[in-house]
């Protein structure tokens, strides 16, 4: 018996924060499909909205002209999302650490950190531009 | 998004039902924002009901932030009710839980400015 093949998912999103809510309703799908247990259903469509406000709006600067895209790789044993933006990117580094006690009551600065608890892997590509997340079951 | 507004005494009360996600979110702060601005300085005491909050990002996270910050700077403060197992996992997870007093009934949260 061979492993079953890779399902491979394509979006690509003009650069409007409206759209996010149609970004919810397909990785919900997703993972319901995929059987992933409910906390992990939870965190990986909280990681994915961050993602996406992150590409949509720090990235593309909500200019509907660019484009987010959104590639999802179903395996039997995880889900990868690939996000990419037309944005300038940006260096991981320079992101302060919301959890330190200057940063805990700023009203912003958590997406790339939530994004991380939430999954199993996270990597940035292309000076951010292309994030990278997996999470297994 | 349905955010019901209602006054017991001098407590503010939102009735929140809805994800707390991404422009969702700005109803929300226009809200907090006219409250505050309305009570010119005085005092504010505020209880976010998030009984029907399924889900909140860290756009919500950030609107209950900044409220949390602005009505402490004139002595005021906003408390959560009936969070569900979603939103406490996520108020743990951004270190959170030392800011906001939490309550599991009305009573107890009004109790609480007491």
């Amino acid at each position: 018996m061979g492993e079953k093949k890779q399902l491979r998912i394509f979006l690509s999103l003009p650069s409007t924060m409206q759209l996010i809510y149609l970004l919810d309703t397909i990785i919900s799908d997703i993972l319901r499909e995929m059987k992933f247990n409910e906390e992990a259903q939870e965190h990986v469509n909280l990681a994915v909205i961050e993602a996406g406000t992150n590409a949509i709006k720090h990235g593309n600067k909500e200019d509907t002209d660019k484009t987010a895209t959104f590639e999802f790789l179903i395996d039997d044993d995880k889900l990868t999302v690939i996000i990419t933006d037309e944005g300038p990117g940006f260096e991981r580094e320079e992101v302060a650490n919301p959890l330190e006690p200057e940063n805990l009551l700023k009203s912003s600065g958590r997406g790339l950190f939530l994004m991380e608890a939430c999954m199993d892997q996270v990597e940035y590509e292309a000076k951010g531009t292309i994030v990278k997340m997996v999470k297994y079951k | 998004m349905q955010i019901n507004l209602r006054h017991k005494g001098s407590v503010i009360i939102l009735d929140i039902e809805g994800n707390l996600v991404g422009p969702n979110t700005i109803e929300l702060k226009k809200i907090i924002d006219d409250q505050i601005r309305t009570a010119d300085h005085e005092p504010v005491f505020m209880v976010l009901n998030l009984e029907r909050v399924q889900m909140m990002d860290s756009s919500g996270l950030g609107v209950i932030v900044a409220a949390y910050a602005s009505v402490r700077r004139d002595n005021g403060r906003v408390v959560l009710l009936n969070i569900g197992g979603n939103i406490r996992s996520l108020i743990v997870m951004a270190k959170l839980v030392t800011i906001f007093d939490r309550y599991e009934t009305e009573a107890e949260a009004i109790a609480s400015f007491l």
